[in-house]
This record gives C-alpha cells, structure tokens and sequence, in this order.
C-alpha cells in the first residue's frame, strides 16, 4: 500500500502546486535556518582531532602575583618563556609542542613578487607529527635542528605555490628576514577546524592555518617577537628581549601528548612537583595552581562554541518551530478540504489507520521535498556565513551525516505538522460528508 | 441479510436529544430489493447509514449476514464494510483526480488484492456497466449518469453481498435513472440483495418489497406495494 499512498500523495500535491510549493517553501526556508545555525555550531564544536584528542592536553601554570588573586582562577591560557623551556627540558609526557606566533618577511628575490610579511610559527619538530600534519613534499626537521634552532623552514603548500609555482622547492632556500632558510618540506592542504593549537592569538578559531614554520629555538635566536597574545604580570629586571623572555609574560602555547589515564595523572603530578619546586626558587607566589585540559576540554574552556553562536541556533530552531506550525495550518486545510473523499475511502473500507497511513505518506512526500528544498537553502546560507559570518571560505560545510540529517529533519518535521492534520482527517464521519457531497 | 431489531439512534447535543431511529425493526433477507420510503427528515438516510456501518447506534441489535456488528471495532466494521456492503450515493461520489480504473480500484485495494486481480475485477464491473473503453476517462469527463454507472462498477467491484443505495437517481434526468435502474435490478436479478432509499414512488414500486419509514419507525406499509400504499394515503387524507 505504501507505492499506492506515495502515487495518491504525489497526485494529490501535484493538484494543488501553490499550496504544496507555499508549505514545501515554508519547511524549507525552517529546515535551511536551523541546519545553517546548527552547522556552524557543529563545526566550531566539532573534534578536530577524534582519533587523538583525549591524548593532547594542554597544561597551564598560574605565576601570577599574589595581588589580584582570586582563589579558584584559572591559570593563564598561555606559558612564559621560563615555564616553556622547563617543561620542554624535563621531557615529560610522549610528545610536547611549543608555539608561539610570526609575521616574518619574506622576500623571494623575484622582481614580480615584492618582499611580503607571512604569518607564521615558531615551533618543535614534533608538532608536525603531534598534529598529524599532511606534507606534500619532504618533510619536517629534526630534533637536532630544534635543538640548534638551525635555519630550517616548513611553509605551506599555498605559500611554496606562491613563491616556486609546482616545483617541489624542498632544499631551496628562501630569505626570511633578511636570513636563509633551507626548505626542508611544504605541508600540503591542511586546515583544522577549529583551529585547536592556537585559539589565542592566531586568529581565533576559524581561521587558516599559518604558512611558515620555523625551530623554536631559532626564533627566539632571532629575537622575533611574539605575533599573539601576550600576558605579562610584574616588571622586567633586564631590558630588550632578553629581559622579556625571563620575565613573567605568557605568550607561548604549549602541547602535551599523553596516551593513557596513567600517563595523566604522572603528569599531574608532575605539574604539581614542578609548581613546589619554582615555588621554592621564588616564583610562583599563589597557592598551587594548574590545570591540564585534553583537547576537547581545551575548546570547551576557551569556548570556541560561544553562547551567541547556541543562541542563534536554538533561535533558528525556534523559527523552524514556527515554521512547522504554518505547515500544520495549511495541512489543516488542505485535508480538511478533502474530507468527501475520505468519506468515500471510509465507506469503501478503508479503516481510520489507512487513512492516517495514506496522510503521513503524503506529508513525507511534503517532508521529503522540503528537506531538499532546505538543504539547497543551507548551502546558500553556509555560503553566507562563510563570506560575511566566518570570514573564511569553505569553512561552513556540511558533512554526510548532516546533509542526511537535513532531510531527515524535514521529514520528521514535516510528519509532526502532519499528525494534527492527519488524525483529524482520519477523524471525519463518513455519514456526514458523503450527505453533504 | 440485514435484520435490525428494537434499534435507535439519538443524536444528542448539550441542548437538543433528536430520535432519529426508534424501536426501528427490518429484515432484508437475502436477494430482496427492498426500497426505502418516507418524508424527508424520516430517518432513512440514518437507517441506510447505521445498515452501512458508516455510523453507530445508540441501542437494539443489528446482525449483518448473522454477524452481529454492536461493539466492533472500527477495523473489523471497515472490513465488513469493504467485504459485503457496497454503496451507491445520490452524488456519485467519485474521486475527482483518479481515473474510472483507479476509482473502481479503491475498495480493492483495501482487501488486499494483488493487481492481477484487482485488474480483472476492474475491467468486468466496467464491462458490466458498460464504460469498460472509458476507464482512463476521469470523472469529470462523464456525464451524471455515466458517473452513477461508475459508482456502481465500483460498488460491485469486490462482490458485496449487500449493495446500499440512497437515491440513486436523484440526481439523474429520467432517461439516465432509468437506465440505472434497469442496472440495478439486472445485478439484483444476479442474486445481489439491494436496499435503496428513495423518494420517487415509481422507482420504489419496482422493487420487490417496499418498508416506509415514518419519524424513524417502519409503518405499518411495510408489506403493501407502492401503488396501494399511494392509493392508501389518498384515502387517510380524504377521511381527514
């Protein structure tokens, strides 16, 4: 009976086209708001790392002052050089990743392209692998080359597009402020959303990934400035940059690979030694403070997922709410329009099930074609909030679970409007309306 | 066939308790032509209705083919419905967007018929009424009484034992009620039992038996022919 009730129900939207694209364009116009508000929020809330992301952390120390402090702060989101290079130093965890932001220049030497600043990181070898970054061509430096802080640079498949075209520039140098670097590889398209290893201070959470990447240590040889968010408490005992890198300034985003519940809580402990032992040395003047936060804590902490961005989607849902109610109300009328022939269905044999079958078919048949209305309207509006919202392209992109989930949203939508309608059509007296036919 | 004992209906609103059906007995036994008469208001079209399960009964007992219906549920009436009660109505009823073929389709459909079947049922009760080269002809596209042929193909499409009828030609010009008449008693003359309700004495006196029905009891006409009954009347107005 199902092939008999979809005919019936494409026969009868087909009758009455006005009705059937004014209610088809009202679900889809809900169905496109919501999933568009709910995409969004589904990709800035989205694991960027699923396979990995219960093993990064994220530790934070709290050296602040003793004045303003408030028990129960959190520490800052950042590290101080000091802090930075003790931790990389005592080596603890599987893996660590230290960062801190560029805007180097760079001059290629080519009369076309004038020398240019491009956003970058300073950086150790194992980001690459901690981030599973994709390379195109060659591949990262070594450990010894961190250790050096030789005149090594990773760039971006963009930037070596840019600067050398196709060719594979690995071992070409290229002249970062005023010095010579040695490409040691080009990483190809790679682009986390969100952007989890440096919210702060690289350009928020949708934004690209930066096109140079440059030892640590070499960047702090070079005395090249934070490019970031920087956060410093106390004065400076040495002037220049020396005396920046030992005060108390947090300006460097540190990462921490641990792969189990137990490698957890030694470095917890860890922490904890590490905090009573600069304490000692006349640091760290508040009481015990740390946190260590696993990638998706870290997103949750800092909120890339703010409350406006749930707002506009429980808005958006609510106007989907409205929009379902206008659905019924046109429902409402079109069956009870129809109501001579459900009394003639009834007095032929069709019980109050067959009618309430052959009715929902009908407002699938609505749901279905609504769900594709609204997903060509999602991808207008994800194209919108891509240019003017987001400010990135292509970021705003929905994935096949949700493009299924659009359709699957408007037919059940269109099936709730529906069961109102429905019942009341399976409702109707037969008696009543074949008198009055 | 159809055997209704002591039976009412009361439709009853928060103002007004009206009696449409009271101490109303009938027997149609199988293979009759019974017409129904009376004055409009009377209470046939609610006897027709509750004899059709198309509405329930306050009290009294109704036996369909000896099954009494009381209490039944609305799939088991639905199906009794489907299986041995057909229905002819005074509008035809057909559904406007569907073709003779899938109008005469529909209470097949509700039996369960494969489409084999359900074709070759189609295709005779066309043939039977005569519009078997019009069956992809819609409704509209009909003339009354083409339409009334129709609904009467569909209403012998699943071989009910029972065919319901209320005025059948009242919307008919004589020539086409005739016709329709001549139909319905060639498929009574198969062995179809027919109930039809109607206003026109001389349709009624070609029925086998006539039940007149008067502020919702059957009269004592029951068993008197149309005409003497015509003639009878004459008489109770001439004495008053």
């Amino acid at each position: 009976m199902f092939r008999y009730y979809l005919k019936l129900g494409t026969r009868s939207l087909r009758r009455n086209p006005f009705l059937t694209a004014l209610m088809v364009l009202i679900l889809g116009f809900g169905v496109g708001t919501s999933m568009t508000a709910y995409t969004v929020m589904h990709v800035l809330g989205g694991d960027p790392m699923p396979h990995k992301s219960s093993q990064l952390f994220v530790p934070q120390l709290d050296n602040g002052p003793l004045e303003g402090y408030t028990p129960g702060d959190d520490p800052d989101h950042q590290l101080s050089y000091i802090d930075t290079m003790n931790l990389l130093k005592d080596g603890k965890g599987k893996d660590r990743v230290a960062i801190y932001g560029l805007s180097p220049t760079i001059d290629s030497g080519r009369a076309d392209l004038p020398p240019f600043f491009e956003p970058g990181l300073a950086t150790t070898a194992s980001f690459f692998r901690m981030f599973d970054v994709p390379f195109l061509h060659g591949n990262a430096w070594d450990e010894a080359a961190d250790r050096d802080g030789a005149f090594v640079v990773v760039i971006s498949r963009e930037l070596s597009e840019r600067l050398y075209g196709d060719t594979d520039p690995t071992g070409r140098s290229l002249r970062i402020d005023d010095r010579d670097y040695r490409v040691s590889g080009v990483i190809d398209h790679w682009r986390p959303v969100p952007k989890f290893y440096r919210i702060l201070g690289g350009g928020g959470a949708i934004s690209d990934a930066e096109d140079l990447f440059v030892p640590f240590r070499n960047a702090i040889a070079r005395e090249w400035n934070n490019n970031g968010w920087t956060n410093c408490s106390g004065g400076r005992n040495e002037p220049g940059f020396a005396g920046f890198l030992k005060a108390e300034c947090n300006w460097i985003q540190y990462w921490v690979e641990l792969p189990d519940a137990a490698a957890v809580a030694e470095y917890r402990d860890y922490l904890s030694a590490y905090f009573a032992e600069q304490k000692k040395l006349g640091r760290m003047p508040r009481p015990e403070n740390f946190a260590l936060r696993n990638l998706r804590e870290w997103l949750a902490f800092n909120e890339v997922v703010d409350s406006d961005t749930r707002l506009q989607t429980w808005i958006a849902f609510g106007f989907l709410l409205v929009c379902l109610v206008n659905v019924i109300g046109l429902l409402l009328a079109k069956f009870t329009a129809r109501g001579g022939e459900i009394g003639v269905r009834r007095a032929l044999g069709a019980t109050r099930m067959e009618i309430v079958r052959q009715y929902l078919v009908e407002t699938v048949v609505i749901g279905a074609i609504g769900g594709v209305v609204g997903l060509g309207l999602s991808y207008f509006g994800l194209a919108i909030v891509d240019k003017y919202g987001l400010g990135e392209a292509g970021i705003a992109r929905m994935d096949v679970p949700l493009l299924a989930a659009t359709v699957a949203l408007a037919v059940v939508s269109a099936v709730l409007a529906g069961l109102l309608p429905t019942w009341r059509a399976a409702q109707v007296m037969p008696a009543m309306q074949l008198k009055s036919q | 066939m159809l055997q209704m004992r002591k039976l009412s209906k009361v439709y009853r609103t928060h103002l007004i308790e009206t009696h449409a059906l009271r101490g109303f007995d009938i027997h149609v036994r199988e293979g009759e032509f019974v017409a129904v008469t009376g004055p409009s208001g009377s209470g046939k079209t609610t006897f027709l209705n509750i004899a059709g399960l198309l509405e329930e009964f306050t009290d009294g007992e109704y036996l369909i083919d000896g099954v009494p219906v009381r209490g039944l549920d609305d799939n088991a009436r639905s199906r009794l419905r489907n299986e041995k009660i057909g229905f002819i109505f005074q509008g035809f009823n057909m559904i406007p967007d569907l073709n003779l073929f899938d109008n005469v389709d529909v209470p097949l459909r509700y039996r369960g018929f494969k489409a084999p079947e359900r074709k070759a049922r189609i295709e005779h009760a066309l043939e039977r009424v005569g519009l078997a080269s019009r069956m992809k002809h819609y409704p509209a596209e009909l003339s009354g009484g083409q339409q009334q042929r129709v609904a009467i193909a569909r209403a012998l499409a699943g071989d009910p034992r029972l065919l319901l009828a209320d005025e059948p030609t009242g919307n008919l010009d004589s020539a086409m009620a005739r016709g329709v008449m001549e139909l319905l008693e060639e498929i009574n003359a198969q062995g179809t039992t027919i109930v039809m309700v109607t206003h026109d004495p001389e349709l009624a006196q070609r029925a086998q038996r006539n039940v007149h029905i008067i502020d919702g009891q059957v009269s004592d006409l029951e068993h008197v022919t149309p005409l003497a009954r015509v003639a009878a009347r004459g008489a109770e107005a001439a004495v008053a």
